[in-house]
């Protein structure tokens, strides 16, 4: 295992919510709750957790593009979550992004080529003509054709606008590439190009990938160690391996046996894990682990007692109290 | 006899800048009542305007249904007068939309637009409706039926909405649920109660599903037959073993091997393929197969001639060249 690139330690992100009335008790959206994690370099590093599980806030506190309510992100050893002003400026072309909505996450009136070579222009690399050379290479890095740098964001297909959207990231050379939900919002068969395109670039340039994702396919295809995420906390972290081969956590087996796959005709819900009803909401949530409202084996303990992410095997932790020490689970499907 | 819903050659075409193009090509398709067919293929081949035709709802002026017969129980849906069709629509032969956020009207209680469609097609009064509205929110599973059916959509989540839209597509027991892209827009566990509830109406109601999706895994987990569809064509059709176990065309195999399937257990990483290229602009459509030019395979004759329908099973049948063609049996 190499160094690690990005450690995020105990973050928390937290939304206050307007009161109704001046007698309203005050209410927080607890968004992002004491997630800790670590990337090694080179790595790609997977959070998949569903819509409002607190993944996409991750990223963005990551990116210090909102404010932390708690802990620490460091980047490389160095501080990163305590930068400000000209610093932190000059610290983020160390980490870019990689949107998920191909459509709207570029500038309609400006030409590709410029919309590239934007991040240089700010933050100051490069003369003019080199920014100009390397806009080219990385046109040609991400399988477009430097011709096309004249032409605007509405000519290009969805996969090549996030080609657009791939190269605009590297334009700065950076360590550290945050994507969320990179390949959502493409068609089926694109998303193979963006993914194997992702996959050669992190060979090439020696990348490491922050991954955002609700596709365990996908996950599975691209990333070295997984987080889960439900509600604002981590549930699982494993290494790829161990979380698709022994998944621990209840709600993991639940994902799992949720996503539709191909010579797995359905047989009824035999075996499987059938989750009722919609996430609880985020807003102060109840005491005892979050998922115990929705977890068809909790306890009464669940209900009441907070379980703390604690390593059952080498390389992989679980939240979970019915999980024993030596890393057995009594409730496993058979289907799993 | 003949099935439940018999689309035979529909052609449908557009009048657009680049000219009149042709979006549906010689389409056919059959279901029967407790089967679900499920039409696969990338955005833009003609999926939902199938869907549409079916339901009579082709956008007008600039569409136009040039040929073929849609027959549902025999009776030809392009023949018969528009209150016909009035009839038929949402009360035998119903829809779900792919965007449960916007196909429910805001203003309107989901109650009252349950209850509509219960009014207009089986003559309910008012209190009536409104317990078949409260019946149909309890078969979709959503609990506390008799409090929710006064809420607003925007009161619901994204799955509720969308148990919201099977439940006014259900109001009247139809015979055949068209479901285009029913959870593309919901979480994998939310799908899979859609699933489970699309699943058991065919089951205990012997509802004929149409499922229209781009995802094979979701084929795989509910169709008995499959369609799947190219630039405004059907390229191949079998049952779902034929078309996962054996698939004829390449673009059916390009579909497969595209995405990365979820696999449990120890599993090896295996490289993606890709399909190259995106689906042509329909007005710039040769002589020959549309997909030739992002097929592995081509063939100097793919370019030439468009590939007649070739038997690759048993009630399995591809449009491809590299199938031997009718008389030269292999």
């Amino acid at each position: 295992m190499s160094e690690p690139l990005l450690e995020v330690d105990n973050l928390q992100v937290h939304f206050p919510l307007r009161r109704h009335s001046m007698f309203a008790a005050p209410q927080t959206v607890r968004a992002v709750d004491g997630v800790s994690f670590s990337v090694a370099r080179g790595r790609t590093f997977g959070i998949v957790g569903e819509s409002g599980s607190g993944k996409t806030t991750t990223a963005l506190a990551v990116m210090r593009l909102i404010e932390l309510t708690a802990g620490e992100i460091r980047l490389a050893g160095q501080p990163f979550s305590t930068l400000q002003g000209e610093a932190l400026r000059s610290a983020r072309h160390k980490v870019q992004m990689i949107f998920q909505d191909p459509y709207s996450s570029l500038n309609p009136r400006m030409r590709a080529g410029a919309i590239v070579r934007e991040p240089m222009q700010r933050m100051n690399v490069g003369s003019e003509d080199e920014r100009r050379e390397r806009g080219r290479a990385l046109f040609e890095q991400v399988g477009l054709r430097p011709d096309q740098m004249d032409l605007f964001p509405h000519q290009f297909s969805g996969g090549q606008r996030q080609r657009i959207g791939i190269a605009r990231a590297l334009a700065t050379k950076p360590e550290l590439v945050v994507c969320d939900e990179p390949v959502s919002a493409l068609d089926v068969a694109i998303q193979a190009q963006i993914l194997n395109l992702l996959g050669a670039l992190q060979k090439q340039v020696g990348l490491t990938y922050l991954f955002i994702s609700h596709d365990l396919g996908v996950v599975q295809y691209l990333c070295d160690e997984v987080a889960v995420m439900y509600l604002g906390q981590v549930v699982e972290y494993s290494t790829r391996e161990a979380l698709f081969e022994d998944p621990l956590h209840p709600y993991t087996w639940a994902l799992l046996s949720a996503v539709p796959r191909i010579g797995n005709r359905r047989k009824g819900a035999a075996g499987r894990i059938r989750l009722e009803g919609d996430p609880p909401s985020p807003i102060n949530p109840p005491p005892g682990c979050r998922f115990s409202a929705r977890c068809p084996f909790a306890e009464a303990r669940c209900r009441t007692e907070a379980p703390a992410l604690r390593e059952v095997r080498p390389g992989q932790r679980v939240a979970c109290h019915l999980v024993r020490e030596d890393g057995s689970t009594p409730h496993r499907p058979a289907a799993l | 006899m003949p099935a439940l819903l018999e689309i035979e050659n529909l052609q449908v075409e557009f009048d657009t800048w680049d000219g009149r193009v042709r979006v549906l090509d010689g389409v056919s398709l059959s279901v029967d009542a407790g089967q679900t067919l499920g039409i696969v293929g990338e955005s833009g081949c003609g999926k939902s305007m199938t869907a549409l035709a079916i339901m009579g709802l082709v956008p007008r002026p600039a569409g136009h249904i040039t040929g073929g017969s849609i027959r549902f129980r025999g009776e030809d849906l392009l023949k018969v007068p528009e209150a016909r069709l009035r009839e038929l629509r949402g009360d035998r032969i119903a829809m779900i939309f792919q965007e449960p956020m916007t196909s429910l009207n805001p203003v309107f209680t989901v109650g009252d637009q349950i209850a509509e469609t219960a009014r207009l097609h089986l003559g309910l009064s008012a209190a009536d409706a409104r317990k078949r509205a409260i019946e149909m929110l309890k078969a979709v599973h959503i609990p506390s039926a008799e409090r929710r059916v006064d809420e607003y959509p925007h009161q619901f989540s994204g799955g509720m909405r969308q148990r919201v839209m099977i439940a006014m597509a259900l109001a009247c027991e139809p015979e055949v649920l068209i479901a285009d892209e029913p959870t593309t827009a919901l979480d994998v566990t939310v799908q899979a109660q859609i699933f489970d509830l699309l699943q058991e109406l065919r089951d205990t109601r012997g509802t004929a599903i149409v499922l229209i999706t781009h995802d094979m895994g979701a084929i795989a987990e509910m169709a008995d037959r499959v369609v799947v569809m190219y630039a405004g064509r059907k390229v191949e059709e079998g049952s779902v073993e034929a078309i996962l176990g054996q698939p004829s065309h390449p673009y059916t195999r390009g579909l497969l091997a595209c995405r990365p399937q979820l696999q449990l257990g120890r599993a090896k990483r295996k490289a993606l393929q890709e399909i190259p290229g995106v689906v042509p602009p329909l007005h710039l459509l040769g002589r020959g197969c549309a997909f030739a030019d992002r097929c592995p395979q081509m063939m100097p004759r793919c370019k030439e001639a468009y590939p007649p329908e070739t038997q690759a099973g048993a009630s399995h049948v591809a449009s491809c060249w590299l199938l031997p063609p009718p008389g030269e049996a292999a």
